[in-house]
């Protein structure tokens, strides 16, 4: 009993240095070896408690001479260290492989400390008296950080002795608590002369990077949506922190967090600090790996309840746009110094392939649903028709669950940060009133405040005939209506393909464009892009602008040469390209077929009338184009 | 330092969505005034605010759809708001809270009463700008269920309350609660008065306990009354102990004050309490009568305007029956007189008495010269006769003479067959 109530509570006594303490009735410590009460009370947490109805009041004779609190003296990255690892324990918790927190993500952390000359290093970037690190090893290489096996992260080491080898002696027990750093933290940062300084953002990048480092098949929206529904550690993380790490005034600035940061937003901060830490090649992302598109569109395809006989498909787009190399999915500081998106990239491939094989123009769909219905003997047939209205209802109820679930979540910390300590009893007193009103309506309503808790899950509805499902898993499902066998090859019915302006903006200074041509778009499509920007949680615009790079690379390099020129025209005449959304549909070839040919120049020379592109040259090219992408997807799926 | 701190915010703002492009950017902001500007999503949100401005959303919606369990669980997600770590906002989100709560305590079925006086409580102590409109809310809530001692404990305990500088704001208010608790004396004095009334050989304990209780209403009373404003139910209350402890002089004075004093806003009101008194203490007919000209002034269709005309009526004066007519003619230029028996009886006494005069037809084609292009529609049409000839046979009876009477030269449609064979 007194074991639980002292919580742990270690210090030797003060008087017999006996560690054994009990608890009296009063709530205070005593040494139970030498009856030496100490300042210590234990914290009696009574939510019935009401101040103000009872008539009580203190008259206070000055101020009492206060005893600050025993902390010791720490860094800010020793706080980020221990966010980092809760948040590396309960990604191991929830079944990342075993590798990850000390194999990558400690090397990584290392590499950073290194990177940022805040540890392992001649030249340290502080000039505070405080010492990092009794050795000054010769950890100048990245390749030697292996030597370096410390086990700072690991979760057996107890903070106190880390303490204690850190702070050199025991004796230094310091009065003072906050960082030691904070200050110069946050000048530095002022100053923006580094970009290196850790934030809790960064936190999240490299957490990223481990996970992509070891090819664990959490993208980076799996991770936030992990982060958003509270099984990883982010929002109040400081309150993890060891009982002697005390957070004081500065610190707040560094640790408190307001929002769980975009999708976008840690992407960037992934990709800058991937090359500020100057990594060496990452480990290949072959097809059989879970974050290629090949394996992650599975999932994909399975979440958004679409058959699996649409996965070949997905495949050979895939292959068509150039896109099934490993080596455009995998890191490399040399040859390609950009992060993937593995997520949106995947849906981006699917949403594609789905414009292929169904149009979705809002006619060519609904003729093939109808088509689909006519046909279907065995009820076997995929129509896009059903398969909206299922996915529309699960779609709808799920967002109004995550709306429900925004509303509910309590961002507050139990013990809370305020950079100014002079405010802190404002603070305080906020806070009290806050969690009584909570209470009284937690009671009222018999209902506790919060969001519930989900258990994890890769997949965001749940298709089948079991308990709590979404409605009926269409994957089984065939493409029978859609795809039609000519000439001994797979070939889907829809024979149009359509997309916007494929003209690539100018890199810095366009934005979006998808709020301006978003009026134009088929209903279908967005309404396609915005499931899919459910299940990724990431805002419209960057799928459309996801899409149409894929659609770009579908269509070849040739014509984003073209474009450019012409885009230099254009500038030169002033037109604005925004307005322009040419919507263009190109006669697909009809894989396989020998004398196809001249019928498709036809058609296409007289689709270009309508077409806004000027330049009927590369029209043609990308009708050809076009054409050698149908065939081969024809050819793949005929064998 | 604060600039740096400042700036060290918006830097970490900056960090959070600022790169996701906003559809509601390009939007032009509209020029008309807000109604709520406190639910509206700003481009640069937080997790923190949005979370509240959801829940802020959905507790409306369910407020507006009296779901109030629903609302009532939302409500416990809420109170993080007040907890909002970017400073100077809070105001207005504590006035929120309190009034919600309030609310959906008032509809939940299971709300208790310590509920109340826990969120009462608890929304007092936040800020010192609505405390006193807080106490006055929760002894109000505490007189509607009966607890009138809690309810005047309240007031009393926000009347010895003080903080800092007072605004105008919080004088008045101190004012309104000083003039409540007052009442709430009151009220227990009238409940002591009934039960001694109720007992034999009342000792002389009660008797004093009462006295207290109007000496302590009285002399706040007396204060507050003293500034101008309508003080309607104070008035009564203070007339009724002054009248019961033979005060008759200050019950007058008082009563004076409130009707005559100009800086107080015009209040038909005063007059009339002023008049039921003089009324009860049996005073002149001229003093009444004097009384009732103002009110007249004031409300020419005021139901007193009755007894003023049959007060008229009575007076020996020539000029005062025709004052009378004037009175009563005012009285049905209002709808609301139309079909009102009494008034045309008093009327037709009125002409009647009138007749006896020589000129009587010259004072009532004066009185009617204004009058007689709109009262034959307002009275006179063969839709009132059919209608009064149903409803009200007895009227149509006084009103059928008096047409001739009042607008001798015209055909009037009220004369309608009925009335005709009746003839």
């Amino acid at each position: 009993m007194d074991e639980e109530q002292t919580a742990g509570y270690r210090e030797p006594c003060g008087v017999c240095s006996a560690v054994d303490w009990g608890v009296s009735d009063e709530g205070r410590f005593y040494c139970r070896s030498c009856h030496n009460v100490i300042e210590r009370t234990r914290e009696v947490v009574d939510p019935t408690f009401t101040p103000g109805s009872s008539r009580i009041s203190t008259i206070g004779r000055g101020t009492r001479t206060k005893r600050p609190e025993r902390g010791r003296q720490w860094v800010i990255c020793e706080g980020f260290q221990f966010i980092l690892r809760n948040q590396a324990n309960a990604l191991l918790k929830l079944g990342v492989s075993p590798r990850f927190k000390d194999e990558v993500l400690c090397q990584l952390w290392r590499i950073y400390l290194q990177k940022s000359r805040q540890a392992y290093t001649n030249n340290p970037v502080r000039t505070a008296t405080f010492k990092v690190r009794g050795q000054d090893s010769d950890s100048d290489s990245a390749a030697e950080m292996s030597v370096l096996s410390a086990s700072e992260t690991d979760g057996d080491t107890n903070a106190s002795s880390t303490a204690g080898s850190i702070a050199g002696s025991s004796s230094d027990w310091s009065q003072c608590s906050g960082s030691l750093d904070a200050a110069s933290y946050l000048s530095a940062r002022l100053r923006r002369s580094r970009h290196g300084l850790m934030s809790m953002k960064k936190t999240l990048a490299l957490l990223h990077l481990a996970l992509v480092w070891i090819q664990e098949p959490l993208t980076l929206s799996d991770l936030l949506r992990l982060v958003n529904e509270g099984h990883v550690p982010y929002v109040n993380a400081y309150e993890e922190l060891p009982e002697e790490m005390k957070l004081k005034g500065k610190d707040a600035l560094i640790f408190r967090v307001e929002s769980v940061p975009s999708h976008r937003a840690v992407h960037k901060e992934a990709q800058t600090l991937i090359l500020f830490l100057q990594l060496p090649a990452f480990p290949p992302i072959s097809q059989q790996s879970l974050l290629h598109p090949a394996l992650l569109s599975l999932r994909y395809l399975m979440d958004a309840n679409l058959p699996d006989d649409l996965h070949p498909w997905v495949c050979r787009v895939m292959e068509c746009a150039g896109m099934a190399d490993q080596a455009l999915h995998t890191f490399n500081r040399l040859l390609r110094p950009v992060l993937p998106r593995y997520d949106l990239q995947t849906a981006a491939l699917i949403i594609v392939t789905m414009k292929l094989v169904f149009g979705l123009d809002d006619h060519t769909e609904w003729d093939l649903s109808n088509e689909a219905a006519d046909q279907d003997a065995t009820g076997n047939a995929f129509s896009v028709r059903r398969w909206f209205r299922l996915v529309q209802t699960a779609l709808t109820s799920a967002q109004r669950r995550r709306e429900q679930h925004v509303a509910r979540k309590q961002w507050t910390a139990r013990k809370p940060l305020h950079p100014n300590s002079k405010k802190k009893c404002v603070v305080m007193k906020r806070k009290r009133i806050a969690e009584q009103l909570q209470i009284c309506f937690e009671k009222l309503s018999s209902r506790p405040a919060g969001a519930e808790q989900d258990a994890p899950s890769s997949f965001r509805f749940c298709w089948g005939d079991g308990d709590g499902a979404d409605g009926p898993s269409m994957h089984q499902q065939q493409l029978d209506a859609a795809v039609t066998l000519q000439r001994d090859v797979l070939t889907p019915s829809n024979s149009t393909y359509w997309h916007p302006s494929l003209r690539a903006c100018k890199p810095r200074k366009c934005r979006s464009h998808y709020s301006a041509v978003e009026d134009t778009l088929p209903r279908s499509f967005v309404w396609l892009l915005r499931l899919f920007c459910f299940l990724l949680d990431v805002p419209p615009e960057s799928l459309y602008e996801e899409t149409l790079r894929t659609e770009r690379r579908l269509t070849g390099h040739r014509r984003r040469r073209n474009r450019e020129e012409e885009e230099g025209e254009e500038r030169g005449t002033g037109r604005k390209r925004r307005k322009r959304r040419g919507k263009r549909e190109e006669q697909g070839g009809r894989g396989g077929r020998g004398g196809g040919r001249e019928k498709n120049r036809e058609d296409v020379s007289m689709v270009t009338g309508v077409v806004t592109w000027n330049d009927h040259e590369s029209e043609d090219e990308d009708a050809e184009r076009t054409k050698t992408v149908w065939s081969d997807l024809g050819a793949a799926n005929g064998r | 330092m604060d600039d740096l701190q400042r700036e060290l915010l918006e830097d970490l703002d900056d960090d959070s969505d600022s790169s996701d492009g906003n559809s509601s950017k390009g939007s032009k902001k509209s020029k008309l005034p807000l109604v709520n500007p406190m639910c509206a999503e700003t481009p640069k949100e937080t997790g923190f605010h949005q979370s509240t401005r959801v829940c802020l959303e959905q507790i409306r919606e369910a407020l507006l759809h009296h779901r109030w369990q629903e609302a009532a669980e939302y409500m416990a997600c809420y109170p993080q708001m007040l907890e909002d770590p970017t400073n100077g906002t809070g105001q207005p989100y504590k006035e929120l809270i309190w009034r919600i709560s309030t609310e959906i305590l008032h509809h939940h079925p299971n709300s208790k009463m310590e509920d109340y006086n826990n969120i009462y409580e608890r929304m007092k102590h936040s800020g010192v700008r609505h405390y006193l409109m807080i106490c006055l809310e929760h002894s109000f809530h505490l007189l509607l269920i009966g607890h009138i001692e809690d309810a005047k404990h309240q007031l009393s305990v926000a009347e010895s309350w003080r903080h800092g500088k007072e605004s105008a704001a919080q004088y008045q208010r101190i004012k309104l609660i000083h003039a409540y608790r007052s009442l709430l004396d009151y009220i227990i004095w009238c409940d002591k008065k009934f039960t001694r009334s109720n007992t034999e050989y009342p000792d002389s304990g009660d008797n004093q306990d009462m006295h207290n209780y109007f000496r302590q209403a009285s002399v706040n009373l007396k204060e507050i009354l003293k500034n101008p404003g309508v003080w309607d139910p104070f008035i009564l209350s203070y007339v009724e102990m002054l009248e019961f402890y033979e005060d008759h002089e200050e019950a007058l004075k008082v009563l004076n004050d409130y009707a005559y004093d100009s800086t107080f806003p015009p209040n038909p009101n005063a007059h009339v309490y002023l008049y039921q008194y003089l009324k009860r203490h049996d005073t002149s007919e001229r003093k009444l009568m004097k009384v009732l000209k103002i009110l007249h002034v004031l409300v020419p269709s005021h139901e007193l305007m009755l007894e003023y005309s049959s007060l008229l009526l009575q007076s020996e004066k020539r000029s005062d029956i025709q004052k009378a007519l004037g009175v009563v003619m005012e009285m049905l230029d209002f709808a609301c007189w139309r079909s009102n028996l009494d008034v045309w009886e008093r009327l037709k006494s009125i002409i009647q008495k009138l007749q006896l005069q020589e000129d009587w037809k010259d004072v009532v084609s004066g009185q009617m010269a204004a009058r007689k292009d709109w009262w034959p529609a307002l009275h006179f049409t063969s839709f009132h006769a059919s209608k009064d000839s149903e409803e009200n046979p007895e009227l149509m009876k006084v009103k059928a003479p008096l047409t001739k009477i009042l607008c001798p030269d015209l055909m009037l449609k009220y004369t309608a067959s009925q009335v005709t064979s009746g003839e």
